[in-house]
């Protein structure tokens, strides 16, 4: 039995653990506490091992939990036990090897550069921030008080929700299945006879939208944008998911949660290393499928991609990847802000190889595409 | 605290290689503790590592019912709890009617269909309860699990509390195709299941499949290893390392070679695309020492 000093320094590890932002409260803490006092003697094995059940519940966890305990218990044999743990969530964090880029996109995009630049000061010239302009103005030409406005337009863009029928059952009115627990019971009332009749039907419910954004340069402006998107999407009441990509993949749902989408996509820009690595959409991809295929965050989804297609990876992988993807998600949408321009054809290999595994295909460039975006959704 | 047949994580780890089970240290600890304290274990690993065979082999060896729950979409309490039997009830009223009295008693306890979580209140310590892949059904039977495991009582309005004298065993699975609350977390003993070492994995085809020679069980021990750590979308557990070895014994191969591999590989691969990677690339898996044996 530990003496009362003891207690204290294992109640002090579990401090450690939440200095270092795992949620461990006190309940956990106290059910750590129990499990050493049964496991005594406690050696350092099965310490660890106590504190493994106890204090964490997400294998994601487990490296931040090894770190903490080496550092308040001291290191020493343990490692070696630990490091098989993470072998499944490196794997799709493999630093890619550089490729250079094969596309023929170079062409459309210069022109739609230019075709913007001019609109932009055409529509200088005539109002200074019109909301009607503002709608139709590409992202990645708006100055900081245009894109705050936009940011605001987006916010509050009307989006049809996707649903789904859902297995659960839910009382009704509609006639579709009779509900014979709920007529018997009110029919005790009237000596057995089933005078009031009920019904169940299947309840709907709502489709995750996974958004999967391009943050390499050239795509930031409208990945932001897209952002905005995600929180428009969380307030109608859609479940969201968002993972950004370069040359590999991160999850950003948890930066949803600060609700200021700015602050959110700094915090990624600051997790994401690879803004000049160029892309690698099918490795990404490939990523995002291996960890989370099996999610329900991912089945039969609304999976919103967005990038220019410019790839850097092999076509093939990413055409039997975004395969993958089409026959695990509801619909796959790929936004393609370089479609904004009526030159644009998708003839860079990586689009070209994409493009018979995509739903739909829409620009997504400007407030008004975004809006066009919003109504596709819920069809 | 119900008496256990073990008083050591050590003796524990005995008993369950006993019923050919060999976990390693983190998972015989999680165990022990969880039966210590009478707290949930909440399994989470890739399908095929063992998670619903942990409950299946300590009821074995506690000599215990098990008492399994699936979890399914749309599961929900007459599912999971108690249901009434109303075409049984319909028969009393029309037979009462016919005899001319009032139907009474139609919420008797005759009428009373037990699912699996009534039955582990009633059974107590006497019962493992699984609750198995608990990720597939919804929020809202995960918020209602929270309450039953909270208490280990069930209270039927027409019949009254039936609660546990002390609690079962639980052991919850899921596969992680979501996340599971919190709150519902707090309350379990947690454990992620690995796969298992090289070392550990041959034993344990060797102590489930014990007519497969250790050459051939390390061989494809190793191919197995060296698969999980190729492109495939589904990675092969201990279960299909098992299955592969049997095939493989069956056919009579003394030693994996490419031609064996290749007319077993759907013993361990059940993608098709999966499939034919690996048969593209199976030089990799096969490795040379093993074929010339």
């Amino acid at each position: 039995m530990p003496a009362g000093d003891d207690y204290a320094h294992l109640v002090g590890f579990g401090r450690e653990l939440r200095a270092r932002g795992l949620p461990v409260g006190t309940g956990r803490i106290l059910n750590f506490c129990s499990a050493t006092r049964v496991l005594a003697p406690v050696d350092r094995r099965s310490l660890y091992w106590a504190g493994r059940a106890t204090l964490i519940s997400r294998p994601e966890d487990a490296e931040l939990f090894d770190n903490a305990f080496g550092a308040y218990f001291g290191r020493s044999e343990l490692d070696e036990t630990m490091s098989s743990l993470f072998d499944w969530l490196d794997r799709t964090h493999r630093p890619a090897d550089e490729t250079t880029i094969e596309g023929t996109d170079a062409g459309a995009v210069a022109g739609f550069a230019e075709a913007d630049e001019a609109a932009g000061d055409a529509n200088i010239r005539m109002v200074a921030s019109g909301t009607e302009m503002l709608r139709d103005k590409s992202f990645d030409t708006l100055t900081e008080e245009e894109r705050n406005h936009a940011a605001l337009l987006i916010r509050h863009l009307k989006l049809s929700v996707p649903l789904r029928t859902a297995r659960r059952l839910r009382p009704s009115v509609k006639a579709r299945r009779f509900d014979l627990p709920r007529t018997l019971r009110s029919s005790l009332r009237t000596q057995g006879e089933p005078f009031r009749r009920a019904y169940r039907d299947r309840r709907r419910k709502v489709r995750p939208l996974v958004l999967v954004l391009d943050v390499s340069g050239s795509m930031s402006a409208y990945s932001r944008a897209l952002m905005q998107f995600a929180f428009a999407a969380i307030s109608a009441g859609q479940k969201v998911e968002v993972f950004c990509f370069g040359t590999h993949l991160t999850r950003v749902t948890r930066a949803l949660s600060t609700r200021d989408p700015d602050a959110a996509l700094q915090e990624v820009a600051a997790t994401v290393q690879d803004w000049d690595g160029g892309t690698r959409i099918g490795e990404s991809l490939r990523g995002l499928l291996d960890e989370y295929g099996q999610h329900v965050a991912l089945r039969r989804a609304v999976v919103v991609l967005c990038s220019d297609g410019l790839d850097r990876g092999d076509p093939d992988v990413l055409a039997a990847q975004m395969a993958r993807l089409g026959r695990l998600a509801w619909r796959v949408i790929w936004v393609n802000p370089l479609k904004g321009s009526p030159l644009y054809q998708p003839l860079a290999r990586g689009m070209a190889a994409a493009l018979p595994h995509i739903d739909v295909f829409l620009p997504g460039h400007n407030v008004a595409s975004l809006e066009a975006l919003g109504k596709v959704l819920g069809q | 605290m119900t008496a256990l047949p073990f008083s050591t994580v050590e003796e524990l780890a005995a008993g369950l290689r006993q019923h050919l089970y060999l976990p390693d240290r983190g998972l015989t600890t999680s165990i022990y503790l969880a039966l210590s304290l009478d707290k949930p274990l909440l399994l989470e690993g890739e399908a095929g590592v063992g998670k619903t065979e942990v409950a299946k082999v300590l009821a074995e060896m506690l000599g215990r019912n098990l008492i399994r729950l699936q979890c399914y979409e749309g599961i929900d309490a007459s599912q999971a709890l108690y249901e009434w039997d109303y075409s049984r009830q319909l028969l009393a009223i029309r037979a009462s009617d016919a005899a001319g009295a009032a139907a009474t008693d139609l919420f008797g306890p005759q009428f009373l269909v037990e699912r699996p979580l009534l039955a582990a209140c009633r059974a107590g310590s006497g019962a493992v309860l699984l609750i198995d892949e608990l990720d597939r059904a919804d929020d809202e039977f995960e918020a209602f699990l929270l309450e039953v495991l909270a208490e280990f009582a069930v209270t039927i309005p027409e019949i009254g509390r039936i609660a546990a004298p002390a609690p079962p065993a639980v052991i919850i699975t899921s596969n992680r195709t979501r996340d599971l609350h919190d709150a519902l977390k707090r309350r379990c003993l947690y454990h992620w299941i690995d796969h298992p070492s090289l070392e550990r994995e041959v034993e344990i085809v060797r102590v489930r499949a014990p007519h497969v020679a250790e050459p051939l069980a390390r061989e494809v021990a190793q191919a197995v290893a060296r698969l999980r750590n190729m492109e495939v979308a589904k990675r092969p557990g201990v279960a299909e390392t098992i299955d592969w070895s049997n095939s493989l014994a069956f056919l009579g191969a003394p030693h994996l070679d490419n031609e064996a591999a290749e007319a077993t590989l759907g013993a361990v691969i059940k993608d098709h695309e999966d499939f034919e990677y690996v048969r593209r690339h199976i030089d990799d898996v096969v490795e040379d020492d093993a074929g010339r044996g």
